[in-house]
């Protein structure tokens, strides 16, 4: 767990490149994909240029998470915000997030880089996650980009 | 889940990291921990002892020695406790691509607009 490793991943789309970038920097190109499974997202603002705020809501949807949100005591809606700390047009973005939600935990930002590669008639999309300096952190950072599930980390932290 | 919790606070201590590291490199007794570890003496044999109940090493009694060294079981289960996340990933890119198709086609039906 030592080892600063970033985690990437990658895949490859037939695609022009504006029809990704869009989906990364549009408030309905966003929210079309972006929550975790039996989550809806309701982008507020999403201003697509380098330091542009993205800000949306994270909203329990399939009835079973709803459940489940309930049982833990956890809100159905949840609130994120991040920034575009880097932008360019159909290159590169990262995407800052501010990791505030977590009970006991000072906020801190982490942060996820977004490559598109070009290549004949597809593109190879390859999305870089900045591990933090230890487990626990990493743990929490992993869970906060992928689920967003503020909830579990109130289980992991006893 | 009870397992889980205690893989990542076993491991959230510096000083536990860095006897795991030191292991790593195989069977140790702890006077070779504390020098190669470079911890201090006090409070090892509580971090060996925190180590040994959350199966992450083993100790076996060599003479009057007592050697430690590290069991596989532990990393396991954070392998796979990643692999999670990684799975979340990969759902989170089948939907991103899913999205693209749906503009992809809604696009070329508006290409004759």
């Amino acid at each position: 767990m030592s080892e600063k490793k970033n985690v990437v991943i990658e895949r490859t789309y037939k695609a022009r490149v504006e029809e990704l970038w869009e989906l990364w920097t549009t408030k309905d190109g966003f929210a079309s994909w972006w929550g975790p499974q039996g989550f809806r997202v309701e982008v507020k603002a999403l201003e697509a240029k380098l330091g542009g705020l993205l800000h949306y809501d994270m909203i329990a949807d399939a009835p079973e998470v709803v459940e489940q949100m309930k049982k833990l005591g956890q809100p159905l809606s949840h609130e994120t915000r991040g920034t575009f700390s880097e932008f360019k047009p159909h290159q590169r973005l990262a995407l800052t997030h501010i990791i505030d939600f977590l009970p006991g935990v000072k906020p801190y930002d982490s942060t996820m880089v977004l490559e598109l590669f070009p290549s004949g008639s597809s593109v190879r999309m390859v999305i870089t996650l900045t591990p933090m300096h230890d487990a626990q952190t990493t743990q929490m950072q992993v869970e906060g980009f992928t689920s967003q599930l503020s909830k579990l980390d109130k289980r992991f932290l006893g | 889940m009870v397992m889980r919790l205690d893989t990542f606070q076993t491991l959230a201590d510096p000083t536990r990291r860095r006897i795991v590291e030191t292991l790593r490199q195989g069977e140790r007794q702890v006077n070779d921990i504390v020098e190669q570890a470079g911890i201090h003496q006090s409070g090892v044999s509580r971090h060996l002892r925190i180590l040994h109940e959350s199966g992450f090493v083993s100790v076996r009694p060599d003479g009057q020695r007592r050697l430690y060294s590290l069991r596989r079981e532990p990393f396991h289960e954070l392998e796979e406790w990643l692999a999670q996340y990684h799975a979340l990933w990969e759902a989170r890119l089948d939907r991103f691509g899913a999205a693209l198709e749906q503009r992809q086609k809604k696009q070329r039906g508006q290409t004759h607009e």
